[in-house]
C-alpha cells in the first residue's frame, strides 16, 4: 500500500467498510507509519458521530437482567479468585518480608562495604607506597584445605601488621544460598573477618579484623549473610 | 451497598471505568444504565429487530465488561468507546450469512425511511444527538445512504457499488464528502467533534 492507495481508503476503514484483507492491509500500512495515527483517529471521531444519530430505542429491563446476571456471578468469581491469590500472597508474606529485611540489609551492607573498601583502597595505595620503602614488611600465606579445596589458591597478602587483603582463584562452587566467611583465630577464638563469593574470580577481599598477634586465618562455608559461630571444620586455613 | 451505588451515579464515566476494571459489577450497572439507550439505539439501528439488537446488546456489554481495562480515555470519551464496541460487534454479526439475508430485506424494506427527511424528523432530547442529526440533515441523501449502509448494515464498498449499482470510486467519493461534511458541519458551528 502507498500514500494515494491509503488517502483512498480511508473512509471506508473509517465506516468499518473494507472488506477483510483490505482492512488488514491498511492497518498494517497504518502500523508502519504511525504519523498517520491522529488522522485516522479525528476521522473515526467523525465516523462515530452517527452512532448517535438512530431514532431513540428503549432496551427492556429483561435485557439488562439477563446482562447482569452474567456479569454479577463472574464479578464474584474474579473477586474470590483474588482473595484466594491475596491469601496466598499473605501465607508467603512473612517470609517475603524477611526475605525482603535481609536484601534491605544486604544493600546497606554493601553499601557500607562499598563506602568501607573505598577507604581500604585508599590505605592500601598507602600501603603499597609503604612496601616500597625498605623498612615496611609484607608477606603472603598460602591457605590450604582438604578434599574439595585442595585445587584452590588461596593468599592472604599482610600489609604491615594491621591489614590483609585475601585472594582467592579456583574456589570449589558452593550452593546459592552458601557463602565463604574468612576467620581470623586469636588465641583459639576464631572471629568472624568477612565474607565473599566467587562469582568473579579470581577475587580479593579485605579482611575486616586486624591480624596483629592473630594465629591463624581460615576460609569457611557458611549460609548466606555469613555465620557469627565458628565453623567446626574449617575448608582453608593457614597459621600465621 | 445502595449508598455506594448513589455515590456512583456522582462518578465520571472514566472512574466508573477503572471501578469495572477492578471487577466491580455496580460500577458496570451504572455505566450500562447510563449508555444503554444509545448504545440500544445503535444495535436496533444496525440489526432492525429486537431480538438481535438485544444479542448485540449483550454481546457487546460483556466485551465492556471483560475488556474495560483497554479502555483508552485519550481515544475518546467512554460513550464513544461503548458504541464503537457494539458498531464493530454489529458489522461482524450482520457480516455472519444468516444476519446478512435479515439485514438484505430490512434495507429493501425499510428504503424509504432512510430518506433524511424522515430519518430526522424526531425531537431529539439529547443536545449532542441534536447536532450530530442536523449535521447529517446536511448531506446529499446519496452520501448518507452510503454512510448508512457501510456504517449501520455493515456492507464493504465493494458490495454497497454493487447494491447500488456505482462504480466503486463514486462509493469511496460519496462516502469521502459525507464524512467530509459532518466535520465541515461542526467547524462551522465552531463546535468540537465530540469524541
Amino acid at each position: 500500500m502507498d500514500h494515494g492507495r491509503f488517502e483512498e481508503l480511508k473512509d471506508a476503514y473509517v465506516l468499518g467498510a473494507l472488506p477483510e484483507e483490505e482492512r488488514r492491509e491498511f492497518e498494517e500500512y497504518l502500523a508502519a507509519h504511525s504519523e498517520r495515527q491522529a488522522e485516522i483517529e479525528e476521522l473515526s471521531a467523525v465516523a462515530g458521530l452517527l452512532a448517535l444519530s438512530p431514532q431513540e430505542q428503549e432496551p427492556s429491563p429483561e435485557l439488562r437482567r439477563s446482562i447482569m446476571g452474567l456479569v454479577e456471578p463472574e464479578a464474584e468469581r474474579r473477586r474470590a479468585s483474588s482473595r484466594s491469590w491475596l491469601a496466598g500472597i499473605g501465607e508467603h508474606l512473612s517470609v517475603r518480608n524477611l526475605a525482603l529485611g535481609a536484601a534491605v540489609l544486604l544493600v546497606i551492607g554493601l553499601f557500607s562495604w562499598n563506602m568501607f573498601l573505598q577507604g581500604e583502597v585508599r590505605d592500601l595505595q598507602g600501603q603499597v607506597q609503604n612496601l616500597q620503602a625498605p623498612r615496611e614488611e609484607s608477606r603472603m600465606v598460602a591457605l590450604k584445605g582438604p578434599g574439595a579445596a585442595h585445587g584452590a589458591q588461596v593468599e592472604v597478602m599482610i600489609l604491615g601488621d594491621e591489614r590483609a587483603v585475601l585472594m582467592a582463584e579456583d574456589m570449589p562452587p558452593v550452593p546459592k544460598d552458601k557463602t565463604f566467611q574468612i576467620w581470623i583465630i586469636d588465641d583459639d577464638v576464631p572471629q568472624p573477618s568477612g565474607l565473599f563469593e566467587t562469582r568473579e574470580d579470581p577475587v580479593a577481599t579485605v579482611i575486616d579484623q586486624p591480624l596483629s598477634g592473630a594465629d591463624a586465618v581460615a576460609v569457611s562455608v557458611e549460609p548466606e549473610g555469613g555465620s557469627p559461630e565458628p565453623p567446626t571444620h574449617p575448608m582453608l586455613m593457614a597459621k600465621l | 451497598m445502595a449508598n455506594r451505588g448513589r455515590q456512583y451515579l456522582l462518578l465520571a464515566d472514566e472512574d466508573l471505568i477503572s471501578l469495572v476494571e477492578a471487577n466491580d459489577a455496580e460500577a458496570f450497572a451504572v455505566l450500562y444504565d447510563r449508555h444503554n439507550q444509545a448504545a440500544y439505539s445503535l444495535a436496533y439501528r444496525m440489526m432492525g429487530e429486537r431480538q438481535s439488537a438485544d444479542d448485540l446488546m449483550q454481546d457487546a456489554f460483556l466485551k465492556v465488561w471483560r475488556g474495560a481495562g483497554s479502555y483508552r480515555s485519550e481515544r475518546g470519551s467512554v460513550r464513544t468507546w461503548i458504541l464503537s464496541i457494539v458498531h464493530n460487534r454489529g458489522i461482524d454479526q450482520l457480516r455472519s450469512l444468516a444476519s446478512r439475508r435479515r439485514t438484505q430485506q430490512k434495507i429493501e424494506a425499510s428504503a424509504p425511511r432512510s430518506q433524511p427527511s424522515e430519518a430526522f424528523a424526531q425531537s431529539w432530547r439529547n443536545s449532542q444527538r441534536e447536532q450530530v442529526r442536523e449535521a447529517l440533515k446536511t448531506l446529499p441523501p446519496e452520501q448518507l445512504k452510503v454512510l448508512e449502509l457501510a456504517y449501520f448494515s455493515g456492507y464493504t464498498h465493494v458490495e454497497i457499488a454493487r447494491l447500488l449499482d456505482l462504480p466503486l470510486g463514486t462509493v469511496k467519493g460519496r462516502m469521502r464528502l459525507g464524512l467530509k461534511k459532518i466535520k465541515d458541519y461542526f467547524d462551522s458551528q465552531d463546535m468540537a467533534v465530540p469524541g
